[in-house]
């Protein structure tokens, strides 16, 4: 639909000759720029080689994250804030996707490391994050929230926004490194010590049932935000 | 072969639209995203976060312009051992800005979006603290607590998640009320 206006606003906009030879001429620039940027990327590639044996192919992937997230517009703010807002859930959908995806890799890679059995199990080394739940979680998450949404962005949008060329989110990311660095202060006043670390295998008393659980509540959201988008914005 | 035929055969393919123009689709980028930040996992042992050094950076430009915070409570000495290459997400960040760029560069699509009024900037600065101190708290962001928590089989992950949500939620509705 976007597309299509889009052509027709290109198409009316190529009367005169000259827009046109524009239109190319940009074109050929960003792209060269782009070419040019490779090259950058490469060079910082090698640069942290020399500091961190691992450092080239962190570039890399942190590289083709940007790039994925650009490419398919995948925002996690809007993905928990357009059912609300206009109704669709498709990105929601795709996030919940990211999730189970993820979910069974980790796992995976998780019993690879420490067996199917849980003793073993260190939280320092395991693949993720598994940390303490808390009253800090809810209040912490609640507060990222409204800010996510309030600034058109979550941490991962921010920079790829930055990418793209939101003068906005540059504004954003200094008051995001402000916020970290108040909350610094703030926010050991609401861990408290006795947070406890629940690991759902641990929980259920075994990765059978934790994954059970787990899968089933991703994929009763899934067909919940599937019923929410029919209903709100016709299925999309 | 009639002529409308030859002519079909001859319109070309247009590779560079195919590879770099067209968007992907949501469910392309999450099959894509998480084969990344398996990739992450597998070089670094680490999962892919963002938000967990942004005060270092905070507290690194302090010292560039003179400040010596690392003896503050929040750093206690961990400036001095912080390095840029050594810090994963550090480096991802700035990644993600660079392959943004490079995405709309090569799409031909990259612009730059100006501010367009004080109200930006307001919800800038209100949105960007919220979420640097909410982040603090919750122990993570949208990525190291949500999508890294709650895959790992964390319950602070599915807590996280709830909670992000009730905000989003919440503030939607009065964007919907101001704005709308």
């Amino acid at each position: 639909m976007s597309e299509n206006i889009g052509r027709i606003a290109r198409s009316s906009g190529r009367r005169t000759q000259m827009s046109d030879a524009q239109r190319k001429r940009r074109k050929a620039v960003q792209i060269i720029t782009g070419a040019a940027l490779i090259a950058v990327i490469i060079v910082m590639a090698f640069v942290a080689n020399q500091t961190n044996p691992k450092g080239a192919y962190i570039v890399i992937i942190g590289t083709l994250l940007g790039y994925a997230l650009q490419r398919s517009r995948f925002c996690f703010t809007a993905a928990l804030r357009d059912p609300f807002l206009t109704g669709g859930t498709n990105l929601t959908k795709a996030m919940i996707i990211t999730f189970a995806l993820y979910s069974f890799l980790l796992m995976a890679i998780n019993i690879t490391k420490f067996g199917i059995s849980l003793d073993s199990v260190d939280f320092s080394k395991a693949a993720g994050y598994i940390r303490p739940v808390g009253f800090h979680t809810a209040l912490g998450a609640f507060l990222f929230g409204i800010g996510a949404v309030i600034a058109g962005g979550c941490a991962s949008g921010t920079f790829m926004r930055m990418g793209e060329g939101f003068l906005q989110q540059w504004v954003v990311v200094i008051f995001f490194i402000i916020g970290s660095m108040i909350g610094g202060v703030a926010a050991p006043i609401v861990q408290f010590k006795s947070a406890p670390v629940v690991f759902l295998p641990q929980l259920f008393g075994g990765w059978a049932l934790a994954a059970f659980v787990q899968f089933s509540l991703l994929l009763i959201l899934y067909i919940v935000a599937d019923i929410w988008g029919r209903k709100k914005a016709g299925g999309r | 072969m009639s002529e409308e035929k030859i002519n079909a055969n001859k319109q070309k393919v247009d590779y560079w639209k195919i590879l770099f123009k067209n968007e992907w689709s949501y469910v392309t980028g999450a099959v894509v995203i998480v084969v990344l930040a398996t990739a992450l996992v597998i070089v670094t042992g680490k999962s892919w976060g963002v938000t967990g050094i942004l005060h270092l950076w905070g507290g690194k430009f302090l010292e560039l312009i003179g400040v010596n915070a690392d003896t503050w409570s929040i750093y206690n000495g961990a400036l001095g051992k912080f390095n840029f290459w050594k810090s994963i997400p550090s480096i991802t960040n700035v990644g993600i800005v660079l392959g943004a760029l490079l995405s709309a560069l090569l799409a031909a699509s990259f612009k730059i979006k100006k501010i367009k009024s004080y109200k930006q900037v307001i919800a800038a600065i209100l949105g960007g603290i919220l979420m640097g101190v909410g982040a603090r708290m919750a122990m993570g962001c949208n990525i190291g607590a949500l999508f890294s928590g709650l895959s790992s089989f964390s319950l602070h992950g599915w807590v996280f998640f709830l909670f992000i949500f009730i905000g989003a939620m919440v503030e939607s509705s009065m964007l919907k009320k101001w704005f709308m």
